[in-house]
């Protein structure tokens, strides 16, 4: 009888150790997801924790209420804290691009989950107080419970967030406190009642973890926070690319299958150049199309022209501008432009979309990615620009991401022979963009004559008449030297340039 | 939870996990076997028809909606001649352009291609004017090609040893001694290109007739490929593969049994030449020639009769009688005629005619070789080393010619899903055992004869198609065997009877390609005029 009260006394402070593990955990990791995801780490692990705290006290607080059936009661608290705070960080990942209130959720799962552990203690030690000795019972309690915290402060940082992520450490935790649950209803099966239910419900929980621990985080995602320098605050495979976010103290970068779109430390630079040089030639713009450029930073700029009745944004990706329309920090550094109501967003395939096009437009902006592969080098063939040339109004403007004339003259230089190669007037330009490098851009137009540069808006971070009139020239290593081929739909010139170029470039 | 029962729980999953992979691996691909209506084809040789039920009188009856038919009822059209029918035996004209379509896009079930063509050939680059392919007119010095119909970049790849290789021409881990020989090889064919006998004709030229008669061309009618190969000292095998790949992908018939003057035709009658595109250039589309198809059907609706199998032809007293068997009513029906076009192989023709004599040359004379190619809907396949999905896509070795992609014209970008077109010409045995082999073989064996083949280059296509259509073609096409093109069995053959009854095929050109059964039906449709304008 003695032997087996003790070992029920050993088990139960086991499972203080464990829970104690945890609730540390889930701090933790809540904690990390809310720099991860907001930035500021200080701010966050520190309202992370006070608000961690508090909600204990609240658990300490509520255990008074709780009068029978403690053993019961504490299984089903543990299988609670098992759902909330195993599945949280998976849950905090899903809802930070749909949720314009991220923060409500973050901390109500970190208040529950707080009030929850909070309740464990004070009720583990009334369910132990009459098997054991009030001090011995006090000292090997808390003894427990700090050092489960000392093992979870260790390993979260060493071992759990390198090797697991934080989806599956959280969702590890999860099906160990479950496994308490259900062990201890297994142990005590005579004395709780409706023991089955309780074990049941451990059972599924503990078997629908399993399923999200083994399949939902597959390789892919998690071999991509390795390859990040900074942390992957949001990544989604669409069916047309993959979108990752990342975030530091200072920036926030999009890639879009590995390839870096902008860092929002510098992404001015590269949009004023992309938009203001053309833009501040035409007599009041009024109709604008935007090939690409989902992330409406471009359309940020233009809307700096008044005279511009309506953009039309045409990108492949719904899934892209609607992260752009409506996740809080994205939507923040857009300047909300994807739901000016001057803007109309279209997700279609440009290609296709110009081809079936009939309206005329004063500017167009082309910012598609670089074209690194055969199908993304349709967008920079002659039959595409033919396209553009049409949809043109004849004192129109296009101007055309171009890659970086840098490492890549001869490419660059391909887009402005290409541009040529269908009659279109061209001027060539280029500016520093740190994250990027020495970045490349051209303007196209059917007619030569233009006001060039007359309306520059004010102000402006990067783009003025100085530096613009430095963007115009280019030094001899931002020149092909040879003569070009034209890219076309049955001999891509340019992919072969671009990969040759780049190729070499990245050996490095 | 004790860690045995963690453990066992997860071997659990693992064990539930790999049950789902097996039965993933041996679930069926959907799909049929679509024969060309061979079965109801079969009639005219194995049926004996009642008396017709009906007979109507038209000026012109075409037999065979395939290119030469189409080509020629066009030209007829343009004359101002209406009173024409087309009989065809299949629910569609088009013949060996036939095409299919799903939600994703069109696709070819045979020829799915054209060269550029040669300039010289005008009547053939109106049509193409026409068609939008050509968007220069016919002032211009050289033609602009339409860049959307030329086919796009990355043209051709070659898996050869254990990569792909950019262009069908094998290169990768092939030995300079024999890269040599393959230099050799291009560079005697370049020659041919530009060679022109003593009559001042070109050597090789389009349509074949046009070629020169000089004997120094003419002889290399009597030997084989091989045979020619071996007397220049070209023995590679990397050399000899790929030159049996060419005859065996133009023309069904392996190297060791074509004509090498026909083999090198291949190569050396290609002299096109645009703004944009020079002569190995090609123009193709989602749905292959069946593209061209539509465009010479365009006008000519009204003139189609579907689902006709002509069971006779025969000429009393001045009158020409076509009888055919209407399939969808089941009825023997007769036009009279006051001329016919028969656009169809030589083989039926003979059959039609009821005359034995010539059944017995065209038995004697001409082998049809069979094929087999299958429409494969397929998602996202895992790739090899090597440049990208291409066009047209060769596995060195293979039996198959590979395949192509359907979806490579389009302009789109992400696309998931894709058509590929598979390609078999049965040249393993004789065309007979071959065509019965392949008429019994069920789907599930030709699914896994492709999926056999192709599992070498994209690993996961079993997993990745998601349905296969069949289609088995009895008699493809006309072999182009040593004799053929210069000997005077298609002169016979082609000879038009009593005024009345004209040939137009491609197995009286010599070799089966588009711009032959184009030229075929133009001179037929010529013919008919010439009586017809006589007779009034």
């Amino acid at each position: 009888m003695f032997k087996k009260e003790n070992g029920a006394q050993w088990l139960l402070l086991t499972a203080v150790f464990v829970i104690a593990t945890c609730g540390l955990i889930y701090e933790l990791v809540a904690g990390t997801l809310a720099s991860y995801l907001l930035g500021d780490s200080i701010t966050q692990f520190s309202t992370i924790i006070g608000v961690y705290l508090f909600s204990m006290g609240i658990g300490s607080f509520l255990s008074k209420y709780f009068n029978s059936n403690l053993l019961s009661w504490f299984i089903r608290i543990e299988l609670l804290v098992g759902l909330v705070g195993g599945f949280s960080s998976a849950l905090l990942f899903i809802v930070f691009p749909l949720a314009a209130s991220f923060r409500i959720i973050l901390y109500a799962i970190v208040l529950i989950t707080g009030i929850l552990v909070g309740l464990e203690i004070p009720l583990l030690m009334r369910i132990l107080e009459n098997k054991v000795a009030f001090k011995e019972l006090v000292s090997r309690v808390f003894t427990f419970d700090y050092i489960g915290a000392l093992l979870a402060s260790l390993i979260f940082p060493l071992l759990l967030v390198p090797h697991l992520g934080l989806i599956r450490t959280s969702l590890f935790f999860g099906i160990l406190n479950v496994g308490v649950g259900w062990y201890l209803a297994h142990r005590f099966t005579n004395e709780i009642r409706q023991v089955t239910l309780l074990k049941a419900a451990a059972i599924t929980l503990l078997l629908a973890q399993l399923i999200c621990f083994v399949f939902s985080e597959n390789i892919m995602s998690y071999s991509e926070t390795m390859t990040y320098d900074d942390n992957v605050v949001y990544s989604t495979s669409t069916p047309y690319q993959r979108i990752v976010l990342t975030k530091n103290k200072h920036e926030l970068r999009l890639f879009l299958n590995g390839n870096l779109q902008f860092s929002s430390a510098d992404e001015y630079r590269y949009h004023e150049a992309l938009i203001h040089p053309t833009f501040s030639s035409l007599n009041s713009p009024e109709q604008v199309l935007v090939l690409g450029g989902g992330d409406g930073l471009a359309v940020r700029e233009i809307l700096k022209y008044p005279s511009v009745k309506q953009i039309t944004l045409v990108d492949l990706d719904p899934a892209m501008t609607k992260l752009f329309s409506r996740q809080e920090i994205l939507v923040r550094l857009n300047d909300s432009s994807l739901l000016n109501n001057k803007v109309h967003v279209h997700n279609a395939d440009a290609f296709t979309w110009l081809r079936a096009n009939k309206t005329l437009f004063d500017a167009i902006v082309v910012d598609f990615p670089d074209p690194s592969n055969f199908s993304i080098g349709k967008l920079y063939s002659t039959s595409f620009y033919q396209l553009l040339k049409h949809a043109l109004r004849p004192d129109g403007i296009a101007v055309i991401q171009s890659t970086s004339p840098y490492v890549a003259p001869k490419s660059f230089w391909c887009v402005d022979t290409t541009l040529r190669s269908v009659g279109l007037h061209t001027i060539a330009y280029h500016n520093y963009v740190p994250s990027f490098g020495e970045w490349g851009y051209i303007m196209a137009t059917p007619e030569e004559p233009h006001q060039w540069f007359s309306h520059i808006p004010a102000p402006l971070k990067f783009l003025n008449p100085t530096t613009l009139q430095q963007m115009l020239t280019f030094p001899e290593d931002m020149k092909a030297h040879q003569l070009l081929d034209i890219n076309k739909l049955n001999n891509q010139a340019l992919v072969k340039y671009f990969e040759e170029e780049w190729g070499k470039y990245l050996e490095h | 939870m004790r860690r045995r029962s963690f453990i066992q729980s997860i071997a659990g999953l693992t064990v539930v996990s790999s049950f789902i992979a097996s039965c993933h691996k041996q679930r069926v691909i959907g799909g049929s076997v679509i024969g060309t209506s061979a079965h109801t084809g079969h009639l005219l040789r194995d049926k004996k028809f009642a008396a017709p039920v009906s007979t109507t009188e038209h000026a012109v009856v075409i037999v065979g909606g395939g290119i030469s038919g189409l080509s020629a009822a066009r030209h007829l059209h343009r004359q101002g001649i209406r009173d024409i029918v087309i009989l065809d035996l299949e629910k569609e004209m088009g013949g060996n352009a036939a095409c299919g379509k799903n939600d994703i896009s069109g696709y070819p079930w045979g020829a799915h291609y054209v060269p550029i063509p040669n300039n010289d050939l005008t009547e053939y680059t109106d049509f193409m004017r026409e068609c939008g392919v050509i968007t220069s007119d016919s002032t211009a010095l050289l033609p602009t090609y339409n860049e959307y119909h030329l086919c796009f970049d990355p043209e051709e790849r070659l898996y050869i040893n254990g990569q792909w290789q950019e262009g069908l021409v094998p290169q990768f881990g092939v030995p300079e001694r024999e890269k040599v020989q393959i230099r050799q090889f291009l560079e005697k064919m370049q020659a041919f290109r530009i060679a022109k006998g003593q009559d001042g004709k070109d050597a090789f030229a389009i349509p074949l007739d046009n070629s020169s008669k000089d004997p120094a061309f003419v002889q290399l009618d009597s030997l084989t490929m091989k045979q020619w190969l071996q007397q220049q000292g070209l023995t590679s095998e990397y050399l000899q593969w790929y030159v049996n790949y060419c005859t065996r992908d133009d023309y069904g018939t392996t190297y060791d049994e074509i004509s090498a003057w026909v083999g090198i035709q291949y190569f050396a009658s290609r002299k096109g030449k645009g703004s944009n595109a020079d002569h190995h250039d090609v123009l193709t589309w989602a749905e292959g020639n069946g593209w061209l198809a539509a465009h010479l059907k365009k006008e000519l609706q009204p003139y189609f009769h579907n689902q006709a199998l002509v069971a006779r032809i025969h000429q009393d007293n001045e009158i020409l009688s076509v009888d055919y068997f209407d399939v969808k009513e089941s009825r023997l029906k007769r036009i009279n005629a006051r001329q016919c076009i028969l656009a169809v192989p030589q083989f039926i023709a003979a059959r039609i005619m009821h005359d034995e004599e010539r059944m017995q040359k065209v038995h004697q004379h001409i082998q049809y070789s069979p094929w087999m190619v299958a429409n494969i809907r397929t998602k996202e396949l895992e790739e090899r080393n090597g440049p990208p999905l291409s066009w047209d896509n060769v596995l060195y070795n293979s039996q198959s010619l590979g395949y192509v992609e359907a979806t490579h014209q389009e302009i789109r970008q992400g696309i998931q899903q894709r058509n590929l077109t598979y390609y078999l010409p049965l040249t393993a045995h004789t065309p007979a055992e071959e065509r019965k082999t392949a008429i019994e073989m069920t789907h599930a064996e030709w699914v896994k004869l492709i999926v056999d083949d192709l599992e070498k280059v994209h690993p996961n296509i079993a997993d990745a198609i998601e349905e296969v259509n069949v289609m088995v073609w009895g008699h493809a096409m006309a072999k182009p065997l040593p004799g053929i093109a210069h000997g005077t069995i298609r002169q016979e053959l082609a000879a038009s009877v009593n005024d009345k009854l004209h040939f137009a095929h491609t197995d009286l050109a010599g070799n089966s390609i588009f711009e032959e059964a184009f030229y075929q039906g133009l001179s037929a449709a010529k013919k008919v005029t010439t009586h017809l304008s006589g007779n009034i």
